[in-house]
């Protein structure tokens, strides 16, 4: 009897093919997606550098930073941007050496640089520190030498300048202050693309789509009926989270609290409809929850939620630029750690208000065909 | 009332209707029969705007049937009331999806029903009965002239049944129109008009005594004999036989004008050693639907 029982589970699973592609061929493209995406150490880090002293000792330190491709080095023409091209999140670390560099040297009066790096991905912050340190290994410093045509070069000292390291937004490399605000979007991502994801198609299953379209209801007034209860209980859920967030765990607040309340607003949008949108195309609750969690895994892990960006290869990273959760972390990160400018972060908030117009596109065009 | 002109429906190249005309007077019951499949439930989903039609009109009350939404309501052929919700929250939700907001009209309609006792209750933990009235009350709570009815009484026991049929009689007497399918003969023969459908055309339609007289010069013959595959095996390739049923000990022979009955008496005493004689009986709407519907061609 229950080899009966079994054989008709797989006699039930061979007659749904949407299911079996998603059981067997979504597993094997996203197998050979994270294969090929996931590394843990990045390349070509941004880092940019201000050196006041351009001297050749100081071209040396620049030289060596970028030769092993870990850092890919640009010049700013002051501190502040320097600062504020991480706080941006266009460069990772920054490099500060002082006018006086030189003189100090020579003086061997052991001059500092300054290395700056973003501290909001502690385990990124760390790789960075490390191979930081090649400025200060003897590759560079037996090179630091007085000339002296009479006898062989002497080197200035052992340790002829000293590099600070000054870790930015989060000193104390906290890495709860790194995981909990990408936390927050993933729980939200889950929350709403699955409630959302089985709304349609449990009415298409039972029956009550049907009866509800030969009412006079417009089509229109549905999808915002059936939208607007899941955008409050998500939101009431973000500020949930997040205020757990801040008494549990410390979690900075935001300069701006309209622009997170924009966020929320705007991300949950994004995933509310995404969720439509599975809903739509689904025929039943089975393959919308199966869709739902084959987006969450590659959002997870393509994001820079856990892994950073940098260490995902060129020709995948336009994957990453495709999922909302990405900018979603990019802008928490920044509005709750690093506490960005709001202008730096424009480009993120238009890239998930895309999102919206595209998928609320799409379920307009799939609704108007389908239902 | 409801006006139907040579629509047409194809579902996945397969044609579904084909060329089907109806004119629906205000006020009657209409009663639509068919084998399954035959496209009742098509027909019935199309006159609802679930289903467009590939060409051809639809009409109720002179206008197209998305303008004409507010003056009909559907209670289909499965439950699709919200079974998490109560009876008096189902009811006041369909009642707004119409714009009806005043409450009056449902609690009457509540209590006409016998629903009262139920007001509170999940509409899933109602039984199959109560669930029939709940969609009908759903479907009335915008007070409107048509009700299309897809097989409302399946699976319901025959006192309900016969409570929701005086319903029906009571709708139709307050001057609203119903379009009903059943596979239901006893159904049927309560309907006013009635049209078999078969392969998504019309091959009968008017009320239940013409379509009766409809089979030109049919006659039916009757016969004391418990079943018997012989009896199947020596009548079935006479021709001029249009249908043999068997119903309990009584062998029913519907034949065509020109069939000879003396042929089949004198075959039944021959090879089954049959003594009685067969007598002519008055057609029922099952054997003309029978007969209608089947694939031998009349």
């Amino acid at each position: 009897m229950m080899w009966a029982i079994i054989k008709k589970e797989f006699l039930q699973l061979r007659r749904d093919p949407r299911l079996i592609a998603l059981i067997l061929v979504m597993p094997l493209l996203l197998l050979v997606l994270f294969g090929l995406a996931l590394k843990l150490e990045p390349e070509n880090m941004k880092m940019a550098y201000f050196d006041e002293d351009c001297s050749f000792f100081t071209m040396l330190i620049d030289t060596e930073l970028g030769n092993d491709g870990y850092f890919n080095l640009y010049e700013v023409e002051s501190l502040e941007s320097l600062k504020e091209e991480i706080r941006a999140g266009r460069a990772k670390a920054g490099l500060h050496i002082k006018s006086d560099f030189s003189a100090l040297l020579v003086e061997n009066r052991q001059p500092h640089i300054t290395f700056y790096v973003d501290g909001t991905m502690p385990s990124l912050t760390t790789a960075m520190k490390y191979n930081s340190k090649t400025v200060t290994s003897e590759n560079i410093t037996s090179q630091m030498y007085f000339l002296d045509a009479n006898e062989s070069n002497v080197v200035i000292a052992k340790t002829p300048f000293i590099m600070d390291t000054e870790i930015l937004f989060n000193p104390e490399e906290k890495e709860t202050w790194f995981f909990l605000p990408g936390v927050i979007g993933v729980l939200i991502m889950q929350i709403a693309l699955i409630l959302t994801g089985i709304s349609v198609v449990r009415e298409k299953e039972k029956n009550t789509l049907e009866q509800l379209f030969v009412t006079s209801i417009s089509k229109m007034t549905f999808v915002i009926g059936k939208i607007v209860p899941y955008i409050i209980i998500t939101m009431f859920d973000f500020y949930l989270i997040l205020g757990v967030g801040w008494y549990l765990f410390e979690l900075p607040f935001p300069d701006s609290q309209t622009a997170l309340f924009l966020l929320a607003f705007i991300y949950i949008s994004v995933m509310i409809a995404l969720g439509f949108l599975i809903s739509l195309i689904s025929q039943t609750q089975q393959q919308a929850m199966f869709i739902a969690i084959f987006i969450i895994v590659p959002s997870i892990l393509l994001s820079g939620f856990i892994f950073p960006l940098e260490a995902i290869p060129e020709y995948i990273r336009p994957i990453s630029y495709i999922i909302p959760f990405t900018y979603f972390v990019e802008i928490i990160r920044g509005l709750l750690i690093k506490h960005t400018l709001l202008s730096d972060l424009f480009y993120d908030y238009l890239a998930l208000v895309s999102f919206v117009i595209v998928f609320v596109s799409l379920s307009v065009v799939i609704f108007k065909k389908k239902l | 009332m409801i006006k139907i002109e040579n629509i047409v429906k194809k579902i996945a190249k397969k044609s579904v209707i084909n060329k089907l005309s109806l004119d629906i007077p205000k006020g009657i019951i209409f009663g639509l029969l068919g084998p399954n499949g035959a496209g009742k439930t098509t027909l019935i989903r199309m006159l609802c705007g679930i289903l467009k039609s590939d060409s051809g009109t639809i009409e109720i009350n002179d206008k197209p049937v998305e303008e004409a939404k507010h003056i009909f309501g559907y209670v289909s052929q499965s439950f699709g009331q919200y079974e998490e919700l109560s009876v008096w929250e189902n009811i006041v939700f369909y009642a707004q999806m119409y714009g009806v907001t005043d409450t009056t009209r449902l609690n009457t309609l509540l209590n006409r029903y016998n629903l009262e006792q139920y007001r509170d209750t999940p509409a899933g933990e109602l039984s199959g009965g109560y669930k029939r009235r709940l969609a009908l009350v759903c479907a009335l709570a915008h007070n409107p002239l048509v009700l299309f009815l897809d097989e409302p009484t399946a699976g319901i026991d025959p006192v309900t049944r016969k409570l929701l049929w005086d319903d029906f009689y009571a709708l139709s007497m307050e001057g609203k129109t119903l379009f009903v399918t059943t596979h239901y003969m006893e159904e049927a023969e309560r309907c006013h008009q009635l049209a078999f459908l078969a392969k998504g055309e019309i091959v009968a339609e008017g009320t239940p005594a013409t379509i009766k007289d409809s089979l030109n010069g049919v006659r039916l013959f009757s016969i004391t004999l418990s079943y018997t595959p012989l009896a199947m095996q020596y009548l079935s390739d006479i021709e001029g036989i249009v249908l043999i049923n068997q119903f309990g000990n009584e062998l029913r022979i519907m034949i065509k004008p020109d069939c000879d009955i003396e042929t089949i008496q004198k075959i039944l005493e021959d090879k089954l050693q049959v003594k009685s004689k067969l007598k002519q009986s008055t057609l029922d709407l099952e054997d003309v639907f029978i007969a209608l519907t089947q694939d031998k061609a009349l």
